[in-house]
């Protein structure tokens, strides 16, 4: 009798999780995680005193000018850079997919630039955009283009080669060149697809353009980064407002868009109305207002004066500084970014497992969202007072954050876990704790873990440029390199930031293959 | 030959994009505007209600309209200057040097504070045990900003004379990035000391915003020249006169003058030269931040 109540799987379990210690513990050491810091009575004072100035938020006529200029500024950034990420997406999709080839042959030397414009974060490019642009918003643009064209035209490429190739494949061997085949018989399907996804990244694009204005790329980033390093909590609390206001009118917008395009179009000899006329007006007159607002002078950025400072700006970045003595201060930093990474990625998973469960779900879906909609970059310079500056203030604050993004997902997941099992382990006298565990945990847990492991590829980019606001970490390394014009040196670091990315990228893909 | 349709819209695409390029170029070429920014060791919109009285009076000397761009980078002032994206600029010690280098000596530092000619940095501690530079071996320690003269360079500077290396002697170093974050961290115990710009100091001091019960100074460098007002070196010299002139015109006695003096906390502008800034040069090659 006794055997048989025991947990069949103990012993894996139980080997499972010894493994799982034995790797986790350097990894601890190296994010430098002393919990205790969390509760000392001197920090908790500081923190105290700081959150107790957010009240009154700064409303002062003068800041809130600033603050609404701001808005839209980041609004406008965001909007100009997808539409530039747009027009770079679309050759560099064509090129990169299979979708219409005859024999599918992929373009390495297109997928390779993709990679290369992926891997680096936006942070990175506006930091570099805004030496060589010079301050304000040009940097933002150019920066959410590239890393977001890369991101686009890869997932362009994808959705292409996703959908039916019949009509294409039938387009082709009557004579219709690829372009053609491509545009009369993959784009009607994927169409609905492409768009969401757009939306979706501009959604994205509004969050980033705010977290780079913490390196002098304009709008409410920069407002941000200086009433958090000025410890101003009453205009930390405005920003903030004011921020989660933008990105909930963002998400709202940004779904309503979607659903309208899963709505079957109307029974009209043509599908297009005055509806889709007003919606494609409505976009190009803002694109053309966002431009027009950031004064951006694409002009003076295409002389040859730019292109001069630019060539020498990038020259510095060559060769690369390979001292051993380098080498060695860069390797600690991917070791400490990567720590970062997963400790956060866990601390996370944990909070927003914990946060997922309980029901009802309004009061925790609100602590949820209030999670995730303030950045990373915010949360990290709130940890920092709570910890002190270190990398364990940097996986708290990835963990803070994707605890909101994660546990959504998750409470998701479970709501869509198959129901039987549990119910059945219920009917038969399990208590509720053990029939989630036996009944419902085990359903779920292939999409809970590839969730996870796909918050793990975004948090390796996030950690590495954390130490920006004294996180530790690669970030560290490069923002006093860069502040010092030690070129060579960052290169070096940006070499590492990008390495350790696609690692990062290939290791999840493969485990999430593995759990398959 | 003929076009497909794609193709000829392409083409079509091609020709208004280069249109539209170049008909945005001559509205940037207006030339009557002086643009001016500063290093950020104040928020921006602290610098920006400190600017707005000089702005007005500089607008009147020179005639231009004045545009201050604030910023929360001091290399991104520094890269801009020598990319000639501003004119004029409000610089620390090192971050003039570096402006020098980047212009290959061009820039040209025109007038300072009379305090700036003999700038110190205060070290401080909340740690009853730190008495002197000694005892700051295996603390946690905070500068400001990486490219600060008084929060950064000189500090590391005569540490170095002191023997101690930061990043040997030191259990961890951290920039703050700002001056008032340095107080503040210090007064928190996230670093057990740290050092900052003495008029900072100074003023957090007058104003009640430090517990100086609790943290105190333990160290003062040797005095120093650091901040300038700077100008590009291809600006026009009539400008640069003028501006300069402007800058020295300033007088206390006269009301309007008090107010934009008493913003930039300056009892006088005086001259100022390249010169005077080798000292800061040296100190920077010897602690490492010039290549």
């Amino acid at each position: 009798m006794e055997a048989r109540l025991n947990d069949p799987a103990a012993r894996s379990r139980l080997v499972g999780t010894l493994a799982a210690l034995v790797i986790l513990w350097p990894l601890l050491q190296a994010a430098e995680v002393k919990p205790g810091a969390l509760f000392d009575a001197g920090n908790l004072k500081v923190i105290g005193h700081f959150l107790a100035g957010f009240l009154p938020p700064e409303n002062s006529r003068e800041f809130l000018g600033f603050l609404g200029q701001a808005t839209l500024e980041t609004l406008a950034i965001a909007t100009t850079g997808l539409a530039l990420a747009f027009l770079l997406a679309v050759p560099l999709a064509y090129l990169a997919t299979a979708a219409g080839r005859e024999r599918p042959a992929l373009n390495p030397l297109t997928r390779s630039l993709l990679t290369l414009l992926r891997g680096i974060p936006e942070l990175v490019w506006a930091l570099l955009f805004v030496r060589v642009f010079g301050l304000g918003p040009a940097a933002g643009v150019l920066a959410l283009g590239l890393t977001y064209g890369g991101m686009l035209a890869k997932v362009y490429a994808e959705i292409l080669e996703s959908v039916d190739t019949r009509p294409a494949q039938a387009l082709r061997q009557s004579g219709a060149r690829r372009p053609l085949a491509i545009l009369y018989g993959l784009l009607p399907q994927a169409a609905r697809e492409l768009t969401s996804y757009t939306v979706y990244r501009w959604e994205c694009a509004i969050r980033a353009s705010v977290v780079m204005g913490f390196v002098g790329a304009g709008g409410l980033g920069q407002l941000m980064d200086q009433a958090m390093k000025m410890l101003n909590g009453g205009e930390a609390a405005s920003i903030l407002l004011a921020f989660m206001v933008l990105v909930f009118a963002a998400d709202g917008l940004s779904s309503w868009l979607r659903r309208a395009l899963d709505a079957p179009p109307a029974a009209h000899p043509s599908p297009f109305g005055w509806r889709s006329g007003l919606v494609a007006a409505a976009l190009a007159g803002s694109i053309v207002a966002s431009y027009r607002f950031l004064e951006l002078g694409i002009g003076d950025l295409l002389s040859i004066e730019a292109a001069r400072s630019m060539a020498e700006f990038v020259s510095g970045f060559f060769p690369p500084d390979l001292s051993a003595d380098w080498l060695d201060r860069v390797g600690q930093g991917v070791w400490e970014t990567l720590a970062i990474s997963i400790v956060g990625t866990l601390l996370a998973a944990l909070l927003g497992l914990l946060l997922a469960l309980p029901q009802p779900r309004a009061p925790f879906s609100f602590v949820l969202n209030t999670l995730r909609s303030v950045p990373e970059l915010v949360w990290a310079t709130l940890t920092a007072l709570a910890v002190g500056l270190g990398p364990f203030a940097g996986a708290l604050a990835l963990a803070l954050h994707t605890a909101g993004v994660l546990g959504r997902l998750y409470a998701e997941a479970l709501a869509n876990a198959p129901a039987q099992p549990s119910q059945a382990l219920r009917l038969s006298g399990a208590g509720p704790g053990l029939a989630f565990l036996y009944g419902t945990l085990p359903g779920a847990a292939p999409q809970l873990i590839a969730y996870t492991l796909y918050r793990w590829e975004m948090n390796i980019r996030m950690a590495a440029i954390l130490g920006f606001v004294g996180a530790g970490g690669l970030g560290q390394l490069l923002y006093v390199a860069l502040s010092l014009f030690h070129y060579a040196q960052a290169s070096t670091v940006i070499i590492a930031m990008l390495a350790l990315s696609i690692a990062v990228d290939q290791a999840s893909a493969w485990l999430r293959q593995r759990m398959r | 030959m003929t076009l497909s349709a794609t193709r000829r819209l392409a083409l079509k695409g091609a020709l208004a994009c280069a249109c539209a390029a170049a008909f945005s170029l001559p509205a940037l070429a207006a030339d009557n505007v002086l643009r001016v920014s500063a290093i950020p060791d104040e928020a921006p919109t602290e610098l920006q209600r400190k600017f707005a009285p000089l702005g007005k009076y500089l607008e009147a000397q020179t005639g231009l309209k004045v545009v201050f761009t604030p910023v929360s980078d001091y290399a991104a002032v520094v890269e801009s200057l020598a990319t000639r994206k501003i004119d004029l600029a409000w610089l620390g010690g090192f971050t003039y040097v570096q402006a020098k280098i980047r212009t290959t000596g061009t820039a040209i530092p025109i007038v300072q504070r009379e305090e700036d000619a003999k700038f110190t940095s205060r070290f401080i501690t909340a740690d009853p045990a730190i008495k002197g530079l000694a005892d700051l071996k295996g603390k946690t320690f905070a500068f400001g900003a990486p490219s600060s003269t008084s929060g950064s360079l000189m500090p590391r500077f005569f540490l170095q004379q002191a023997g101690l290396n930061p990043e040997k002697d030191f259990k961890n170093v951290a920039f703050s990035g700002a001056h008032d974050a340095t107080v503040a961290f210090v007064a928190a115990g996230k670093a057990e000391a740290g050092v900052l710009n003495a008029s900072v100091w100074d003023k957090l001091v007058e104003q009640k915003k430090v517990d100086t019960d609790k943290v105190r100074v333990f160290a003062t460098t040797p005095p120093y020249f650091d901040y300038n007002w700077t100008v590009r070196g291809d600006l026009d010299p009539a400008l640069v006169k003028k501006l300069t002139d402007a800058f020295l015109k300033l007088d206390p006695a006269n009301p309007e003058h008090k107010e934009i003096m008493a913003l930039q906390r300056a009892s006088k502008f005086i001259p100022t030269r390249k010169e005077n800034y080798d000292g800061i040069e040296k100190a920077a090659q010897s602690a490492g931040l010039l290549k």
